[in-house]
């Protein structure tokens, strides 16, 4: 045969192919339409929408080969690798991989000792750069590296249990629908190699842009089709889920805005006195006192329907008006002082990046107890310091203010935010500290020349060419701090208190959907909030550019 | 003048350490106290003033008390004694003139008689109220003094001497202690709460997440850096608002979608949702684009496919985004919590993550403190460990993602 | 090097996935199998039980401590019922929200068959339709009958809301029940030379008065020396307004009863012990204090004993004092085993619960030292005297003696919803934020939303 007969012979049995997978599609596509398999609902739906598509793409696909258009192998390429990854997906789960995650930390455990040996090898691998004058002896430490890392790798399999994985693999395959799947599977890898080879290519005088576009999805595919999986199509469904009345058990009923206008239900009143009762003058039936305001003289009532999300509102607010400051701000002078050349500097800026390592429910757990007001160490120290004024004047200058962090309303939240710009401030520090290490030491030299002190460097120089840098730092640690909900869950008792002083919107959607089983109006106010954060980074940006503009 | 300008010099460096030491202070010390108070006892624990150090009281074995006895300092004639406590809560009373209140007399209840015998007790009247009574000896001479309150001492006496004993407030008195340590606190909570299979579970996912992670970003970023395809910018705009979404948006439809896969309490469900992230993707694409053009267009002229070129050029040259996506992935992956709390049920500890296990100690183990800082510290520790080793790459390399981003 | 590394990597990494597909190790087969069973939607079990030889009913309850779990555990072991596999799960902890999860399963149908619920979660699941009523099993059992457990919580668990009236309906039979005492640190009453509040109950004369006098007397020994610790929600400012003869909510518990003048007349006196400084701030923890030998009482149930047996002064329990309205207004606390409306096997699960609130079980748990029994046997009871120290346990069973409140679902309306309105409206009028008037002015006005 020529190789003309072997493209010709390959185009042929894609055509074959396709042919076949359109009918197969087809009767799927019908059998699911009419809701011939044990699936709920909406999994037919999906189902029938997916395989009229693959049909209808294989029936494209075949019609293009069988024109001898180029297209036709893009096409084809994509639906087969489309439902490769489907089914392999499948014989995944078939094989139980997802669930082996599971078995696989029974014993992992036994394995990490060999892990060592891994690195031990990599460290002996890594001694042969000292060697570059002498290549017998790097090339030595090279292969013993490699070597010692290799039966590290093995000893480490045997003992996580490679040979009972194995052999459970292997006995899968005595199942019909796993053998089925394989076999599938390899049907589906050859088309796939037909259609991908240069000379078919040729053959269909595919382009360049072709090739690029076939790399171009294949590498996005897997992030791509993960994305959609667990990122998009839930996004979606949440969407759909604000707009419902759903509770979690059972159906969802559109209801259109009805939870963003409960979120959003506000309603004025006009006060006779400043103390006179709320239910005098709105419909405490819907609406609950939210706050009174002064407005030159007039005062007016403010009523919610939804009370708590105003207070949560409020409180995320204000969270983030007082932690972003206390994180970035201190964090810009430690780094301006950190950039200084002086001994020790490295020191320093590991230590301020260890709390950003540290897992937020145990540094709240710490400061659970630092912050317990009868026996910790934060008021204890307060103590002292005051003790110490007062001895130093010789009177009672001051009081011990004994201050219940976590049981007092005003100050509760003070303390959350007190450790997240604690955990922050560092990771904060490191960023900037780059940032700075990327502005020319001319510019500063040149600032010297003009004369300017040390002050007005900070303020003409770094300050302006810090702005990307800057511009980051407050718009992760923005974002970050809208969605605070760790730190509360776990340092406050019960979650949000003492009182509502520090539900923030996350806790409190959390409370809603999972508590009181309100699902559709948690979604609402997830939606709510996306709002809120896409806003806020919207306006950062715009004054970004305003000031790189300028 | 030169030396003055050295003593400035020296002034402003040693402010700048000082201010720098503080805050390094402060960012250690909670850390400290966590690691210290893991090593308590548990009535140690809760000792008010708090100190750092783990300590225990020290006791001595005194003839003729089945139990050894607790030492405290005490106040001998001004000296400060070690003194053994032989009895708590004796009563005592507080006596006084009712001329003058002030020269108060401390006299054990047991020992007072009242003035005039049992069967004549004398009183005086006061505001309007019969005082009793008592006589008192001070100094040799007994005066009738009234009863001014009551209280209850502890009774401490000389190990070397027990008939030379003393009466002094017990909650006040400071015990003789020495430092010591209870690392057995670790073993409690690993066994306990299987903080082992935890440790492993959160390692595994890390691992999975990390390398998952890496590679389906690089590969996406490749794509949306280098590679021409229909929709592409437009993908990538959509990706880049994504971004922005919070987790919680997520939270309830993707712990449907758990459900019905039957993922639920499984490791599975904290690892494979979270190897695809439109973060990761948008880091190595920034990155991969500052790459310059021709280094890549040589290679395609020299007949390299676009995984070779990915591998041979572009990863070598994007160590540090890589080491910036790997430390922001490990952090997370490591300390997550939202999700694990939804989707894994808190009393499993098969499926169990540290951060979860963490918060169900902090419940059951509310009342022993060193208990759940010894789990936080087994939480905290190893990254902190794999930080102090791996110090500079991990600093340096977080440093550029404020640069690219 | 770098290739080899390469590959190396990534066939440890494939030889780590293969590694993953082990069959799952036999001690959580149950769970593995039984998972997407269960997710399968109710209607695909008939088709997974013949592949089970028995039946596999999973339960669960709530640890406070891991001893607790523990003895759970073995009793899950070593009960006997015909053909049944048990599965234990120890739930979270209070902390780590426990009914947050059970929630979320149960939405999902992947809770366990039977599970224990606090006693005010009753009827929120129950008018949702997650629980199994189990009268008509009840009624077929021999040797049953509701009069077994204490009245109070047999009440809320035979309520039936479409008749609103008590008896037709079953949703589960109470695991053990706990009333508050104040645990005494005996060695700062006696520093402060005030009277022993045991001999003072003995004598009767333990009243809100003589409770407010030891309180000051101690609370004069330093700056941070307390008379009184109490825990910031709904059960020990409750007992104020019970003892002054208010309530949460009116008779028949359809409104909000926070604004009569007995409760409010409670709430005055819980005020004035936060104001004045005697008690630990409001909110809070007063048991770190406690421990620290720095508070006199400590009002808490017996669930906090195992705790405080590790001090190392003196301390006993007592009886709350007895306020104007003539009882101490004590709290009868319970929660429920309840069996999931959506089991495969609602015999077995009314088996499990039977099994699991015997007189025997229940002695179990109770050894522990932080529970109660919930039957009504003086048996029992004898028993749980035993379980020393605190030497007067009779302290707690004189409290569910003494006629105490229920705590309890609200039936006509949203317990969740009730009690975060009044949390919040008691928590600023503790710490001095809003004055009675204000709160009696507002308070019903918002919690009523919850009926």
């Amino acid at each position: 045969m020529t190789p003309r007969d072997t493209f010709r012979f390959s185009l042929q049995l894609l055509l074959l192919w396709h042919g076949i997978l359109a009918a197969a599609a087809a009767i799927g596509a019908y059998l699911a339409a009419t809701q011939a398999f044990d699936l709920p609902n909406w999994a037919h739906t999906l189902l029938a929408i997916l395989l009229g598509l693959s049909m209808a793409a294989s029936a494209g696909a075949a019609w293009w080969l069988w024109r001898r258009d180029r297209r036709g192998r893009n096409l084809s390429l994509i639906l087969n690798y489309l439902l490769f990854v489907a089914l392999l997906l499948l014989w995944f789960q078939s094989f139980n991989f997802y669930l082996g995650i599971n078995s696989l930390a029974n014993t992992f455990g036994r394995g990490v000792p060999f892990l060592l040996l891994l690195l031990i090898g990599y460290v002996v691998g890594a001694q042969a750069d000292r060697f570059e004058q002498k290549p017998a002896r790097a090339r030595f430490f090279t292969r013993a590296g490699k070597y010692i890392a290799l039966i590290g790798a093995l000893f480490f399999l045997y003992a996580v249990g490679i040979l009972a994985g194995l052999q459970s693999f292997l006995a899968r395959f005595s199942s019909l629908q796993a053998l089925a799947l394989t076999l599938l599977l390899a049907l589906l890898a050859l088309m796939l190699w037909l259609a991908w080879r240069p000379g078919v290519a040729q053959a269909l005088s595919a382009r360049n842009s072709d090739e690029e576009m076939l790399y171009g999805l294949l590498f996005l595919s897997p992030n791509l089709l993960g994305f959609l999986l667990f990122f998009a199509g839930p996004l979606l469904l949440s969407l759909y889920t604000s707009f419902t009345d759903w509770d979690a058990f059972g159906t969802r009923n559109w209801i259109g805005l009805a939870n963003y206008g409960e979120i959003f239900g506000l309603t004025f009143a006009n006060l006779q006195s400043p103390t006179q009762l709320a239910r005098e003058v709105i419909d405490i039936t819907r609406f609950d006192e939210l706050a009174r305001l002064n407005l030159f003289g007039k005062h007016i009532l403010v009523g919610a329907e939804d009370k708590l999300f105003w207070t949560a509102l409020r409180n995320t607010l204000l969270f983030v008006l007082l932690a972003v400051p206390l994180s970035v701000v201190p964090a810009l002078l430690l780094a301006n002082t950190l950039n200084a050349k002086i001994r020790g500097m490295s020191l320093f800026r590991a230590i301020y990046f260890v709390p950003t390592i540290a897992a937020v429910v145990g540094v709240a757990l710490i400061w659970r107890w630092l912050y317990n007001s009868t026996v910790g160490w934060i008021n204890y120290i307060i103590a002292a310091i005051i003790g110490w004024i007062n001895g130093l004047a010789g009177a009672e200058l001051l009081s011990d203010p004994a201050i219940g962090w976590l049981s007092d309303t005003r100050v509760a939240l003070l303390a959350v935010v007190i450790i997240a710009s604690w955990q922050w401030l560092g990771f904060n520090t490191v960023l900037f500290l780059a940032g700075l290490q990327g502005i020319p030491k001319s510019l500063y030299e040149a600032a010297t020349v003009d004369g300017a002190g040390s002050l007005a460097k900070f303020l003409r120089v770094t300050v302006p060419l810090l702005a990307p840098t800057t511009f980051f730092v407050l718009t992760t640690t923005t974002i970050q701090a809208m969605q605070l909900f760790d730190q509360v869950f776990v340092l406050t008792t019960p979650p949000g208190g003492p009182g509502t002083s520090t539900t923030t919107i996350v806790l409190y959607l959390y409370q809603s959907g999972f508590r009181e089983f309100r699902q559709g109006y948690a979604s609402a106010i997830a939606w709510v909030l996306f709002l809120l954060i896409f806003g806020l980074t919207l306006v950062q940006f715009q004054r970004q550019r305003a000031g790189a503009d300028a | 003048m030169k030396n003055s300008l050295r003593w400035t010099n020296f002034l402003k460096n040693l402010s700048i350490y000082l201010i720098l030491s503080l805050f390094a202070l402060i960012m250690i010390f909670p850390f400290l106290v966590m690691f210290t108070t893991s090593l308590k006892s548990a009535s140690d624990t809760f000792r008010f003033p708090p100190r750092l150090l783990p300590r225990e009281a020290l006791s001595m074995e005194v003839a003729g008390f089945a139990e050894p006895l607790p030492l405290y300092y005490v106040d001998v004639d001004g000296a400060e004694r070690e003194y053994v406590l032989i009895e708590k809560n004796v009563r005592v009373g507080v006596y006084a003139p009712a001329d003058d209140l002030a020269a108060e007399q401390v006299r054990e209840l047991a020992l007072v008689k009242p003035t005039g015998g049992e069967s004549n007790p004398q009183s005086l009247l006061i505001a309007g109220k019969q005082e009793p009574l008592y006589d008192i000896e001070v100094a040799g001479q007994i005066t009738p003094m009234i009863q001014v309150r009551r209280t209850a001492l502890g009774r401490f006496a000389d190990p070397e001497n027990l008939d030379r004993t003393v009466l002094q407030n017990l909650r006040l008195s400071q015990p003789v202690d020495r430092l010591t340590a209870h690392p057995e606190n670790y073993q409690d909570v690993i066994s306990l709460h299987s903080m082992d299979r935890s440790l492993t579970n959160t390692a595994l996912v890390t691992i999975i997440v990390v390398l998952g992670q890496l590679s389906t970003s690089i590969l996406g970023g490749y794509a949306f850096a280098r590679l021409r395809f229909p929709g592409r910018n437009q993908l990538f705009l959509i990706y880049l608002g994504t971004i922005m979404i919070p987790f919680v948006v997520l939270i309830t439809p993707l712990y449907q979608l758990m459900v019905q896969i039957g993922w639920v309490d499984t490791l599975a469900a904290l690892t494979l949702p979270w190897i695809f992230t439109a973060y990761g993707t948008f880091l190595m694409r920034q990155f991969f684009i500052s790459i310059p053009l021709e280094i890549e267009e040589a290679a395609v002229l020299d007949g390299a496919n676009r995984f070779q070129i990915l591998r041979r050029i572009f990863l070598p040259a994007s160590t540090p985004a890589l080491a910036t996506l790997a430390t922001f992935t490990f952090l997370y992956a490591w300390n997550s919590f939202f999700w694990p709390l939804v989707v894994i049920n808190t009393g499993n500890a098969e499926s169990r993550v540290l951060t979860l296990a963490l918060s169900v100690l902090g419940g059951r183990a509310a009342d022993s403190p060193n208990l759940v800082l010894a789990g936080a510290s087994i939480a905290i520790l190893p990254p902190l460990f794999i930080y102090i080793l791996g110090q500079r790459f991990f600093v340096e390399s977080s440093t550029s993602s404020g640069v690219k981003g | 090097m770098k290739n080899v590394r390469f590959y190396l990597i990534f066939v440890v990494f494939a030889a780590l996935i293969l590694t993953g597909c082990t069959s799952p190790a036999p001690t959580s087969a149950p769970i593995a199998t039984e998972a997407p069973a269960a997710t399968a939607a109710p209607a695909a079990t008939p088709e997974s039980a013949p592949a089970a030889e028995g039946v596999t009913l999973r339960w669960r309850t709530r640890p406070d401590n891991q001893e607790e779990a523990n003895v759970y555990q073995s009793i899950s072991d070593n009960l006997n019922l015909d053909g049944v596999t048990l599965v234990y799960e120890p739930g979270g902890s209070e902390t780590a929200s426990y009914q947050d999860v059970l929630k979320t399963e149960l939405a999902s149908g992947t809770a366990p068959d039977v599970f224990w619920i606090p006693g005010t979660d009753v009827a929120d699941f129950a008018t949702r339709g997650l629980l199994y009523d189990l009268r008509s099993l009840a009624d077929a059992t021999a040797g049953y009958a509701d009069s077994d457990f204490y009245p109070g919580p047999m009440f809320h668990l035979t309520f039936d809301p479409a008749t609103s009236s008590a008896g037709p309906a079953l949703w589960g039979l109470p695991r053990d029940v706990s009333t508050f005492a104040l645990y005494l640190n005996l060695d700062l009453i006696a520093e402060a030379g005030a009277d022993d509040p045991r001999e003072l109950e003995a004598n009767g004369e333990w009243t809100w008065e003589k409770f407010l006098e030891v309180a000051a007397a101690v609370n004069a020994l330093g700056s941070d020396v307390r008379g009184y610790g109490g825990s910031a929600w709904w059960g020990p400012y409750g007992v104020w307004m019970n003892a002054a003869g208010g309530n949460f909510f009116n008779a028949d518990r359809t409104a909000c009863g926070l604004d009569t003048p007995e409760a409010l007349a409670g709430l005055t006196f819980a005020q004035n012990l936060y104001t004045s400084g005697v008690a630990v701030p409001y909110g809070e923890d007063p048991e770190p204090p406690f421990r620290a030998g720095n508070v006199a009482m400590f009002q808490n149930g017996r669930w906090a004993t195992p705790g405080i047996r590790t001090v190392e002064f003196d301390w006993d329990v007592v009886g709350l004092p007895t306020g104007p309205a003539g009882n101490p207004g004590n709290w009868l606390f319970w929660g429920a085993y309840v069996v999931n409306a959506n089991t495969a096997h609602p015999e077995q699960a009314w088996q499990l619960v039977q099994a699991l609130t015997t007189a025997q079980t229940q002695g179990q748990v109770a050894a522990l030292g932080a529970n109660i029994p919930s039957r009504v046997s003086q048996e029992a009871l004898n028993a749980f005297l035993t379980f020393t120290p605190p030497a007067n346990n009779q302290a707690f069973l004189d409290g569910l003696a003494n006629s105490p409140t229920a705590e309890g679902p609200l039936w006509a309306g949203s317990w969740p919803e009730f009690v975060s309105v009044m949390d919040a409206a008691v928590s600023s009028l503790l710490s001095g934020q809003s004055s009675i008037d204000d709160f009696a002015n507002t308070v019903c006005d918002e919690a009523n939303k919850a009926f």
